[in-house]
């Protein structure tokens, strides 16, 4: 799809123009987490799209008018509408789009991926804070906490008996959790899921799939962007480029 | 529990679709021991079926009992619709917390001027939603499932002693008039004086504050 390991567009930049009929655009970043969750969307459904990558250390003015808070992903489609927040814009382009639905039709099953979602929220700020972690000491707590996150996970997948969190065939929940899972590596937080074998099989599983493999980002990478990122620089967002 | 904001929305949403429900008060200063198999960390509302399926979050139940049951619809069918209720629910998520401490800090005779600053500044961003729209409520000249999300905490504004931090939003007050007009939002209101008990039971931290007013 177009644009997707296009260079970033920044501060002085000019706005783009209107999106297409018949294509929705997500305005992204190649490393960022959140946006990865709507791009494995976009490619799970086959949605033909196009991608705008935005330099989140040096924003173009313009952004803040597609999403006050100035975060991606956001979603604009062709008659000019703006959905932001990673969960929603998933969830819009399942009901907006036909195809395969990646979230359950059942009302209780829909509900469980909701609450299991609900279950890993506080995987994400963990991660970040790891990531910006100044003193090395500060690193066990953190990592002691991640465990204990995961560990809730691996008991779902316990009580469930599945491969995936949905069941035995990967669903909108295994999308949404998947981006902080394959950072694991590149932020050398391995240990943390060694002693959860469940959500080892699971990562492996998800590596397999055709849509996770087509939108992973290699540890290399992650760990340029990661340096660069830390070091503030405005180059980070299109390393590799 | 009676007095709970989050569970209020599950009632709101049980009784604008004609849901047949029962409820199961939880005193949650004396959780029963049973009550932790229904959630793990004891905490309100929770949605129990008849086949013994568990659903909480308030937002999670309400948007199943909007999907399991038929009748009226609260959210809207139209997918960007719901993603723009979903956002607007985002908007609004500080408002919780930031009530809730100028409710314990003015119970606690302490200072909480910045608190309502912030609180007054998250209703400037719920005001300028229904300015833009030009509508009377949050999802359109209909009521719906958003106002029935927020409601709850605009209903305690007054009982909490917070009520002039809407003093600087007309739109968002012509909207709490047209919320207290609605026949759900009536049918499940609290009276003034009974919240007034409860409050003054739970700051002293008295178990029975959960049944003030019940016979």
């Amino acid at each position: 799809m177009s644009g997707v390991s296009a260079r970033s567009l920044a501060k002085g930049s000019a706005p783009p123009g209107p999106v297409p009929e018949g294509l929705i655009r997500v305005y992204s970043m190649r490393f960022c987490p959140f946006a990865e969750r709507t791009l494995l969307v976009l490619k799970a459904k086959g949605i033909r799209h196009e991608v705008i990558n935005i330099n989140l250390k040096n924003k173009p003015e313009w952004f803040f008018k597609k999403n006050p808070l100035g975060l991606v992903p956001v979603l604009e489609n062709s008659k000019g509408q703006l959905i932001y927040e990673s969960a929603i814009t998933c969830e819009y382009l399942d009901e907006a789009y036909s195809g395969k639905k990646l979230l359950p039709e059942d009302p209780y099953e829909k509900a469980c991926q909701k609450m299991i979602f609900e279950l890993f929220s506080k995987v994400p700020s963990l991660v970040t804070s790891f990531l910006r972690r100044q003193n090395k000491e500060d690193c066990s707590g953190l990592k002691e906490e991640l465990h204990r996150e995961f560990s809730k996970l691996e008991e779902v997948l316990t009580n469930k008996k599945t491969a995936f969190f949905g069941g035995n065939s990967l669903s909108m929940i295994d999308y949404l959790i998947w981006p902080w899972l394959e950072r694991l590596e590149a932020l050398e937080l391995n240990e943390c899921v060694d002693h959860t074998p469940k959500l080892k099989l699971w990562m492996a599983a998800m590596r397999k799939d055709p849509t996770v493999s087509a939108v992973l980002i290699d540890v290399k990478a992650h760990k340029g962007f990661i340096d660069l990122y830390l070091q503030n620089s405005p180059e980070a967002c299109d390393y590799g480029l | 529990m009676r007095f709970c904001p989050y569970s209020h929305r599950t009632r709101l949403v049980l009784k604008a679709k004609g849901i047949r429900h029962e409820i199961v008060n939880i005193n949650l200063r004396n959780k029963p021991e049973w009550y932790y198999t229904k959630h793990p960390l004891g905490q309100i509302p929770v949605l129990e079926t008849s086949q013994c399926q568990l659903i909480y979050e308030s937002v999670i139940a309400c948007e199943y009992l909007d999907d399991a049951y038929p009748g009226r619809k609260l959210f809207p069918c139209d997918p960007y619709e719901r993603a723009r209720q979903k956002m607007l629910s985002e908007l609004f998520c500080k408002v919780p917390q930031l009530t809730k401490e100028c409710l314990v800090a003015l119970r606690c005779r302490r200072e909480c001027t910045d608190l309502k600053v912030a609180l007054r500044q998250e209703f400037c961003n719920l005001e300028e939603i229904l300015d833009y729209q030009n509508t009377t409520f949050f999802g359109g000249d209909c009521i719906s499932m958003i106002d029935y999300l927020l409601w709850p905490w605009f209903e305690r504004l007054d009982v909490y002693g917070i009520a002039d931090c809407v003093s600087h939003t007309p739109a968002l007050r012509l909207w709490i008039a047209s919320m207290k007009q609605d026949p759900t939002v009536c049918a499940l209101l609290t009276d003034k004086s009974i919240f007034q008990g409860y409050l003054s039971l739970y700051f002293q931290n008295n178990p029975n504050a959960f049944d003030f007013g019940l016979c």
